[in-house]
């Protein structure tokens, strides 16, 4: 089932607005038989192999469901939940996905596990404490979940990333911000110790080398260099504006996206600046900064909070600017546009909280060009809020599949 | 009081005429061969050693026979934290190392596994099932301590792709002692350690039930099923406990199974100790820890008929419910096998015996004998393949001698080497 | 025996290495085989007999059980001198619909013994039972009705010297005070856990209100009955104003794990202190009545639970602490010596059939108590089959 909700009204009330970007060219695709699923978290790829998209689509307590999205056949399928595909027991409670969805040469599926709960981090060692997360793998042709395992007990795994060269896993831990590598091949882990601080940056992603990146407690830099098999730390931090607070410059990264074809990945922090990051095979590389993710209201710049990034085949960045509470404008979330070479940015769509409160997601782009974010909408709950709808706390939580094109109709 | 004194008095003449028969037998066809019947040497037998893996010194009744695939699988342990999983062809006669659980089911150093104890056993699609124990001390007594020991697993081989699948713990911290597969359903019996509880686990669902703690302070290490998918297990009172499947339920025979008078308590308690299955006839034939063969008729719904078949072994002056029997096999002439000994425990002083029991006359003979150095302690239940080929997992030990080579597995001070038995009484196997 | 039995689980196990500890099995300790499946003896069936209420009078242990869903408890009796179980009684014959005897016993003025039952559904409310020997010491249950419609009978204590019974209500967690003579309740609400309260610690903690209502109450030698609320704040009611009170003191903390603060016993020993123990962690506590403070005196093992607790005649505590996903262990409190942990008692049980006798390993203990001179100190289980250990102090 499919619905568009998207307020012609809305879009007109920004200046900014694009001319050539419509509702025509986005669709918000529901995920089908899983009533009490309410959230997503960044657990979102694009498989170039099967040409579909999977998602991690969790009811934020115990349930996963793991979905594909097949692009050619416009279909989306339950494929399962991840307890019961991976043979996990009760006391194996998992919260969600919160890891991005990544794949190796040969199309199979990779992610990683999440307590995701206040229990996770407080009941440890308890009957009702989080057991840790795993690593898991999913083989779309003959339907499989395979558990590669865990990394440490009690703890969630925030992010992962592969080397497709290698198939070694990288990932970073929760709460304790541990940088884990794994080879699922021999079965070897290692462990390359904490790297933040009081709270975990989400987001690791590797270049074409394979090397791997993260931030420490700074915002600099860090890099598993592959070739020497250690971690390298930038000298300087990233840009931020002045006057970002601590707890802001901690949280690291919030999104990316790559051009492989310039060797260039874009990256935007918690501090809400915009980064072209120039990756080379040893050492750090280069960084350019692209500005502010979002400039035209009186808040401070480094304030907007954007935890999505995709890169349409125009060479345009594209971002939803919204959620958990922080909203540029008020109850509203924004979809930006950002031209890296000229650095112009404009706002392209506008949606109220009530149809879209918050969107997820990084690098998701399929071989026609359509970018997929991971989005979500909450409206308080009333006395006429069906029973069945899925909710977070005392609103209606809904999550839902964003197909964008900027440059293509999508629906009819 | 006189005449119990006068009745044992009897029973050790008796003990001591049968065994000055044997050892008559003995001198007149020769070590190997003790009775007047098919003769059995040492052509009917042959030892397979586990190539690959040089540190494993142990195997516990970690064999089965896969007919889907005519093939016989085994995990050899270090007894610590490594387990090396073989599969010898029957037809190629070739024992091969398949990779070791850990990394096959990527398991992390924290949850170490010290063996495989449960028997090896078979879905319809010939998928090998098993499961995982701690098999150490360290296992019990630092539960939720960061060297405890996290739990046993189910696990899943495809022999077709070779992949090792992680069917998950049943119950933290708990070992595996035993499993059975229902052919029919695929679903999964295990018996866990310490705390004796009865699980079944279906993979195809993930769902998993819990039916309580059915021992005393021993775990009983074997369950077997029938040909319907019932699982037979024993209580603390070595009464027979059944699941029965068409019910979801489990049922309790009324009575003990027969044991001999003067049987210990920690005899009791400790159940069956192998078993091994006439397909054709539903009949299943298990010896006790207190070294009773028994025949269990099997039926459908209810517990069945048992018959007592007597003692494992009679022929010396010990206490009748001695006799150490891990293992047992049927052969395809009906006859029964068995290995006696292991544990420091022996009928004849250092010496392991394999018997053949005929459960039609009940007539039993030594049919060979093994110093321990050769053969110390046997396990295995119900191994055979479709040429009649009986399967049994067997350690040697000795003492370490100071030109040992190092490079010998040892448990303690002793070498302690594992090899599979094969056996064919009816055939010349070397 | 030991020995034997050491032998046969070294021989079980395979093990070569040394063990690390002995079973606690003092002298004149032994097992009563009190569940049973498939026989004649007086025993009580699978799934129906976890032992999750305990008493003893004179000779006799009484117990109450909790059964499986769909299924009845029992009451039964045990001797001490016999070694032996005497009676089981099922509840159904007297009260149906029930569930659970989960309260633990507590005595009126006359030594008569009263529980409150869970219901199997929501549709059915908990009963105040009582239970006491005849002259046969044949075992006598009566229905003293239900004190709250719709709500199970979670925690239970009395004044004996008022003849009022004290309970707390599940799943609602209504305080309710009980005339014996009058069969009369009165209901209190006003300390019930609120909705928000609830569905904070049940969304985001996925705890339930077996998990956070208190389970158990105590009343003090003025009268004041003491229990938890969410997040182990220590409550008490005071049957003068008849008033519930929230007091600003907490059952001690593993920090972090405040959403899991429950009390899970109380014991008043016989010179009128109280000890209770936080589920949470499994600390145990005294509490001072004077001044409703509460000192930590710790954890005797390193698992959470603390199940109950006893009072020996040689002047310590005995409790039972730990338990599921894990196993529980024995333990004895006193001020001089702190905690002893004697890990799994394993007791001989010798039984018409099994003469010779077979060692019985305790693992998920829930209940303990103790004689009423103090010798004996009795555990019951709660498992598929549940069985009572018994050992004597010296």
């Amino acid at each position: 089932m499919r619905f568009f909700h998207l307020f012609i009204g809305m879009c007109l009330t920004s200046v900014a607005l694009s001319q050539q970007i419509g509702e025509k060219n986005i669709q918000f695709i529901d995920y089908p038989d899983f009533p009490e699923g309410n959230s997503t978290w960044g657990d979102i790829g694009y498989n170039p192999v099967t040409d579909a998209v999977y998602i991690g689509v969790t009811n934020h307590k115990n349930k996963i469901g793991f979905y594909e999205y097949v692009v050619s056949k416009d279909q989306m399928t339950l494929k399962g939940f991840i307890n019961e595909l991976a043979h996990l027991r009760d006391f194996q409670w998992q919260g969600k996905i919160h890891s991005k969805i990544t794949f190796d040469e040969n199309g199979h599926v990779y992610f990683a596990t999440d307590g995701g709960e206040s229990r996770e981090e407080y009941l440890m060692n308890h009957p009702h404490g989080y057991y840790g997360g795993y690593f898991m793998k999913w083989d779309p042709e003959v339907e499989e979940m395979t558990n590669l395992g865990m990394t440490m007990p009690y703890e969630s795994i925030k992010n992962l990333d592969i080397d497709t060269q290698t198939g070694k896993i990288y990932a970073i831990t929760y709460p304790q911000v541990h940088f884990i590598i794994y080879d699922p091949n021999t079965n070897t882990m290692e462990d390359l110790g904490r790297l933040g601080s009081a709270h975990v940056p989400r987001m690791t992603f590797t270049d074409k080398w394979g090397n791997c990146y993260y931030v420490d407690w700074r915002q600099r830099l860090v890099k598993y260099e592959k070739s020497t098999g250690k971690l390298v730390f930038a000298r300087e931090s990233l840009p931020a504006f002045e006057g970002t607070p601590g707890e802001v410059i901690i949280t690291g990264i919030k999104s990316y996206t790559k051009d492989d074809a310039h060797d260039v990945i874009y990256l935007s922090t918690y501090g809400a600046k915009v980064l072209a990051f120039y990756p080379v095979k040893t050492g750090i590389g280069s960084v350019e900064e692209l500005g502010a993710l979002y400039d035209t209201e009186d808040i401070p710049l480094w304030k907007p909070h954007c935890p999505n990034m995709n890169l349409g085949l125009n060479g345009n960045l594209y971002y939803f600017i919204g959620g958990h509470g922080n909203y540029v404008k008020k109850d509203t979330t924004v979809m930006m546009e950002l031209n890296p070479k000229t650095k112009v940015k404009k706002v392209v769509m506008m949606f109220p909280t009530s149809e879209l409160s918050e969107v997820t997601g990084n690098g998701v782009r399929d071989s026609a060009g359509n970018l997929y974010f991971a989005g979500r909408k909450i409206r308080p709950k009333n006395a006429e809020t069906p029973e069945g709808l899925p909710s977070i706390d005392d609103k209606v939580s809904i999550p839902f599949m964003i197909q964008f094109n900027p440059e293509k109709e999508l629906n009819d | 009081m006189i005449i119990r004194e006068q009745m044992i008095e009897m029973k050790k003449r008796a003990w001591a005429q049968r065994y000055l028969l044997l050892m008559l037998g003995l001198l007149l066809f020769g070590m190997s061969d003790v009775s007047g019947q098919a003769k059995i040497t040492q052509k009917n037998i042959d030892f397979i050693a586990y190539p690959d893996f040089p540190e494993g010194n142990s195997t516990w009744g970690d064999i089965g026979y896969n007919p889907v695939y005519n093939t016989v699988y085994i995990g050899v342990t270090n007894h610590k934290n490594n387990i090396g999983f073989y599969e010898y062809s029957v037809s190629n006669e070739t024992m091969q190392l398949k990779g070791f659980i850990n990394e096959m089911a990527h398991l992390r150093d924290y949850q170490w596994q010290g063996k495989i104890h449960t028997k090896i056993v078979f879905n319809a699609e010939g998928k090998v099932i098993f499961g995982t124990d701690g098999g150490e001390s360290r296992e019990e007594y630092l539960m939720n301590h960061p060297q405890g020991y996290a739990g046993g697993f189910l696990m899943s081989w495809d022999p077709e792709n070779e992949k090792l699948t992680n069917l998950g713990v049943p119950m933290q911290y708990e070992s595996i002692k035993d499993v059975d597969v229902d052919p029919e359903t695929g679903k999964i019996y295990a018996i866990s350690y310490p705390q004796v509880h009865f699980i079944t686990y279906d993979p195809k669902t993930n769902e998993q039930k819990d039916y309580g703690r059915l021992g005393s302070a021993h775990v009983p290490r074997v369950i077997f099923t029938d040909k319907w998918g019932n699982c037979y297990y024993v209580d603390w009172r070595q009464r027979l406990v059944k699941y029965e499947k068409s019910q979801d339920k489990l049922i309790f025979a009324r009575e003990s199974l027969p044991a001999f008078e003067g049987t210990p308590g920690g005899f009791i308690i400790t159940g069956i100790t192998a078993y091994a299955k006439d397909t054709g006839s539903n009949k299943i034939y298990f010896v006790t820890y207190g070294a009773k063969l028994v025949e269990l008729e099997t039926q459908e719904h209810g517990i069945g008929k048992i018959r007592d078949l007597g003692a494992a072994f009679d022929f010396v002056d010990q206490p009748l419910w001695k006799p150490y029997i891990p293992n047992l096999n049927l052969g395809d002439n009906g006859k029964l096998y068995y290995f006696i000994g292991g544990h420091g425990n022996y009928v004849k002083d250092d010496t392991s015996v394999l018997m053949e029991m005929d459960p039609a006359t009940l007539k039993k003979r030594v049919v060979l004998e093994f110093p321990t150095t050769e053969v110390s302690e046997v396990t295995g239940s119900d191994i055979k393949d479709k040429a009649g080929n009986m399967y049994f997992a067997g350690r040697k030990i000795q003492p370490k001698r100071k030109d040992a080579p190092e490079s010998l597995p040892s448990i303690g001070d002793k070498l302690s080497i594992p090899f599979m038995i094969k056996f064919n009484p009816e055939k010349n196997i070397k | 025996m030991k020995n034997l039995l050491l032998a046969v689980v070294l021989f079980g196990t395979h093990l070569t290495a040394y063990s690390q500890y002995t079973f606690f099995t003092p002298e004149g300790s032994f097992a009563i085989e009190a569940s049973l499946e498939n026989t004649d003896m007086v025993r009580l069936p699978i799934y129906r007999n976890e032992i999750t209420s305990l008493s003893v009078v004179g000779d006799y242990i009484i117990g109450g059980t909790s059964a499986s869903e769909g299924l009845s408890p029992f009451v039964f009796t045990a001797s001490l001198e016999e070694r032996k179980m005497t009676e089981i009684f099922d509840l159904s014959g007297v009260v149906d619909g029930q569930q659970r005897i989960r309260s633990g016993f507590v005595k009126d003025e006359k030594g008569k013994l009263f529980a409150g039952t869970m219901p199997q559904n929501m549709e059915s409310s908990g009963h105040l039972i009582s239970v006491s020997l005849d002259k046969k010491k044949k075992i006598v249950v009566e229905d003293f009705g239900v004190p709250v419609i719709g709500e199970g009978i979670y925690a239970l204590t009395s004044d004996p010297t008022n003849r009022v019974l004290y309970g707390l209500t599940y799943p609602s967690g209504y305080f309710f005070s009980f005339d014996i003579s009058t069969r009369k309740a009165e209901v209190y609400k006003d300390l019930a856990p609120s909705e928000k309260v609830r569905f904070s610690l049940e969304d985001h903690f996925s705890v339930t209100a077996e998990d956070y209502l208190s389970r158990a109450l105590i009343a003090d030698d003025n009268g004041l009955v003491y229990g938890s609320l969410p997040y182990g704040i220590l409550f008490y009611f005071d049957p003068k104003t008849k008033s519930l009170v929230e007091t600003e003191e907490e059952l001690p903390e593993v920090w972090g794990r405040r959403s899991l603060g429950q009390i899970h016993c109380w014991l008043k020993t016989s010179d009128g202190e109280i000890y209770g123990a936080n589920r949470a962690d499994g600390q145990l506590f005294k509490l001072n009545t004077a001044t409703k403070k509460i000192k930590n005196l710790g954890k005797p093992i390193m698992m959470s639970g603390l199940a109950g607790l006893a009072e020996g005649a040689d002047g310590k505590i005995y409790g039972v602490a730990g338990g599921y996903p894990g196993y529980g262990h024995l333990f004895s409190y006193d001020e001089e010596e702190g905690f002893v942990d004697y890990g799994n008692p394993q007791f001989n049980m010798v039984e018409p059939g099994i003469e010779q006798g077979i060692a019985w390993r305790g693992y998920q203990m829930e209940t303990i108590t103790a004689s009423e001179d103090g010798k004996y100190i009795v555990i019951g289980e709660a498992e598929a089959l549940s069985q009572l250990m018994v050992f004597q102090v010296k």
